[in-house]
């Protein structure tokens, strides 16, 4: 009630200045932006804090914010721009970015940048992640990686070194197998089973110079590979070093807190860098990152550095130099991003960057230096996933539970794996 | 059908032509007020049932994906749907399995449930309430994450079973047991059929039970021979409900396999492989196809039943 008071004060001061003037009170219109997202009550608290000091900043404009969790969300996008009432700020993902691009739901954002958009001072590599065939579509609101997060109680129980950016694939044998002798928390393993991360495939594919997806949009990858892939995690499997199938299969890809690590029942997961802090806040151990395992001791380059999620402008928005003002806002203001921290990811901007690092708690320094110091890991961020890449994610976990459970060898689930690929890439409708 | 002579169709609004408009008067004199009243219901069917169906209807001949406009693609949806999906058909297996077991176990636990309530128990409006309980609760998310937790490695089940030496697998994750799971959750959920039971339970004289009584029918030869014939009506009653409802059952598959069908896609119940295909994929147009068949199949299992009932449900005549 008290803000509607002052709206209207202000509103009123600003038709007497104008009326003094003599001209229309165009500046006193309202303007009120739409925002959704996706993310849980910390991210919603943080976001919400900073509209407030971007209104407090702009008192013309409103904001009113949305969020959902990710399954949820992109049902409700989905429809919202069916219908032609997509919010005017969008939370976007770097695998729907193309989708929503191509389907003209978003605004290219060029026209905007150097005038209500400054990315003077934003990282050259998160800028073009946030491109679809050479115009800018989303704005990075924090670079990520993918990152093994640990629980470094567990380890120091089990009396095993945390593994660190140096670990191989052959140390997730010896590792696991000294991690079991120990014993720990009724049978806690050290690492969980990542047949089914499509990510952590990714991040082997690329050490062995190849990927998930060729620029052409075309398969990355061939029988060869995912055949050798099911096998290295079934000899994982058979040695014990790993979840059982079943528990394995709690984990459904979705929340964090189904995760084998929250669930005790392995001291590590693959996830993201930005979401140590998630993790951490659902886990009584303290948790910490580091890098997925290296295929050999020479093994580089599997690591990217990713948008974690962008702001993108609905092409239905009826405010767009507005909205980009905002995004501009989001992404370069210090005293909005003290608010915003690392939840979304490491900051673009370098002088925000700058800024942010000293006050950040411990934990968040690690995720910090961690996407900052990833070294050789590092490698050139992938082109951006064809058409139906999603579905073929999602396929890859029934297929490594097939193996898991014994019902298929992995030399028959390699090639069945790739075939299944090829016919949902090669699906039009 | 006969094959009527061109003739008779050319005829036939001739005659018509001067009865209807009497027809409608008198129609509209006796039944105007009452579809006046029912307007608001009327409103709602065409616009909010019917309209959005006959639209779902066009849409599944189109390549609707939400964020453009629909273009037609004749009848493409439908044949990939039956010559080229395999997840299609694991769909339907989850699915023909789960009606199967899933309808005639919770007819049988609810049938049990109510011959024991019908024994003229003190306190029956208690015991009523209770045990229909669960299906108020029914449906919801509530219940599907607590039979997820129940049904975990670490959950009761297992807790309950460790004092007796067994160690049981995790049934919600375990691709042979992860159905049966749901199947047990929808048995629990007896309620509105055997409350259904019970009104019919009261429905058969007692004087026929006396006269068996008397000839030195035991109590088990009376079930068969009397309960249950005279029982068949809302024992059809229930099977049709129920089948119904399980054929469109989702939200315990949604939530049990965090909208997966996994593992390994056996829980990938109908409609939640059309769900996928509609907000995850954006496929509208192939989503509304499968829609369609269902319902074709729902229309199919429900004619089979009418067509069969005649050789066992008996009337009271």
């Amino acid at each position: 009630m008290r803000i509607r008071r002052r709206q209207f004060l202000l509103g009123s001061a600003a038709l007497i200045t104008a009326g003094a003037a003599g001209f229309r009170p165009a500046s006193a219109a309202e303007t009120d932006l739409r925002q959704i997202f996706w993310g849980g009550q910390e991210r919603a608290k943080r976001t919400y804090k900073a509209n407030d000091l971007y209104s407090a900043a702009n008192p013309s404009t409103k904001l009113t914010g949305e969020f959902y969790a990710w399954d949820d969300y992109w049902a409700k996008l989905a429809t919202e721009t069916a219908g032609g009432n997509a919010p005017d700020l969008i939370q976007m993902d770097y695998r729907y970015i193309v989708e929503y691009a191509n389907r003209q739901a978003l605004a290219p954002l060029d026209e905007f940048v150097g005038k209500e958009l400054d990315l003077a001072d934003f990282d050259k590599d998160q800028i073009e992640g946030g491109k679809v065939k050479g115009k800018l579509y989303g704005i990075s609101l924090g670079a990520n990686s993918v990152a093994s997060v640990l629980n470094e109680a567990a380890f120091k129980e089990a009396g095993v070194p945390l593994p660190d950016n140096n670990f191989t694939y052959d140390d997730v044998m010896t590792v696991g197998e000294a991690f079991n002798k120990a014993n720990i928390r009724g049978g806690m393993k050290a690492f969980q089973d990542g047949s089914g991360v499509e990510p952590a495939l990714e991040n082997w594919l690329r050490q062995r110079g190849k990927g998930l997806y060729t620029a052409e949009g075309k398969l990355g990858f061939d029988e060869q590979d995912l055949t050798e892939w099911f096998q290295m995690w079934k000899k994982f499997r058979d040695a014990g070093v790993i979840p059982s199938p079943e528990d394995q299969a709690l984990d459904t890809g979705g929340p964090l807190d189904k995760t084998m690590i929250a669930l005790g029942k392995s001291a590590q997961s693959f996830v993201n860098s930005n979401q140590l802090v998630a993790v951490q806040a659902i886990m009584k151990d303290p948790v910490t990152i580091s890098a997925f395992p290296r295929i050999g001791k020479d093994g580089k380059g599997g690591h990217y550095r990713k948008p974690s999620q962008l702001w993108s402008i609905a092409s239905a928005s009826k405010h767009k130099p507005d909205a980009a003002k905002y995004i501009s806002y989001f992404i370069n203001d210090k005293d909005a991003n003290l608010v915003l921290g690392v939840e979304r990811g490491i900051p673009c901007a370098a002088s925000v960057r700058d800024a942010v690092a000293p006050t950040l708690k411990a934990q968040d320094q690690v995720a910090l230096k961690f996407v900052s110091n990833l070294g050789d890991l590092l490698g050139p961020i992938p082109p951006p996933p064809p058409p139906n890449a999603g579905e073929v994610d999602i396929q890859l976990l029934p297929k490594s539970q097939e193996v898991a459970f014994g019902q298929a060898t992995p030399e028959e689930a390699g090639p069945a794996f790739v075939q299944q690929a090829k016919d949902i890439l090669s699906r039009k409708g | 059908m006969t094959v009527r002579p061109i003739g008779a169709e050319t005829e036939a609004p001739a005659i018509g032509h001067t009865v209807i408009p009497s027809r409608w008067a008198k129609f509209w004199a006796r039944n105007g007020a009452g579809y006046a009243f029912l307007t608001p219901w009327l409103l709602g069917f065409f616009g909010l049932t019917l309209g959005p169906a006959l639209i779902s209807l066009y849409l599944s001949f189109t390549n609707f994906n939400l964020l453009q406009a629909p273009t037609w693609v004749g009848d493409d949806n439908y044949v990939r749907i039956f010559t080229a999906d395999p997840r299609f058909l694991q769909s339907l297996r989850v699915t023909f399995f789960f009606v199967l077991f899933s309808v005639p176990l919770k007819l049988a636990f609810a049938l049990a449930v109510a011959l024991l309530l019908n024994r003229g128990l003190r306190g029956l409006p208690l015991y009523r309430a209770i045990f229909y309980l669960p299906s108020l609760l029914g449906a919801s998310v509530a219940i599907a994450v607590l039979w997820r937790e129940l049904f975990a490695s670490d959950g009761v089940i297992n807790q309950l079973l460790a004092p007796l030496g067994i160690v049981g697998p995790s049934w919600i994750s375990n691709p042979r047991y992860a159905l049966w799971t749901i199947i047990l959750l929808s048995v629990w959920q007896f309620g509105s059929p055997m409350i259904i039971f019970l009104a019919g339970l009261r429905q058969i004289p007692q004087d026929v039970y006396e006269a068996a009584a008397i000839d030195g029918a035991s109590k088990s030869r009376q079930f068969w021979s009397i309960t249950l014939p005279l029982l068949t009506p809302v024992v059809f009653f229930n099977a049709i409900i129920q089948g119904i409802e399980a054929f469109k059952s989702f939200t315990p598959a949604f939530i049990i396999s965090g909208g997966t069908g996994n593992p390994i896609n056996s829980t990938l119940f109908y409609t939640l492989y059309l769900y996928q295909e509609a907000f995850a994929y954006f496929r509208m147009g192939n989503a509304a196809a499968l829609a369609w068949i269902l319902l074709i199949i729902i229309a199919l299992f429900t004619g089979i039943s009418f067509l069969t009932s005649r050789y066992w449900v008996y009337y009271d005549e």
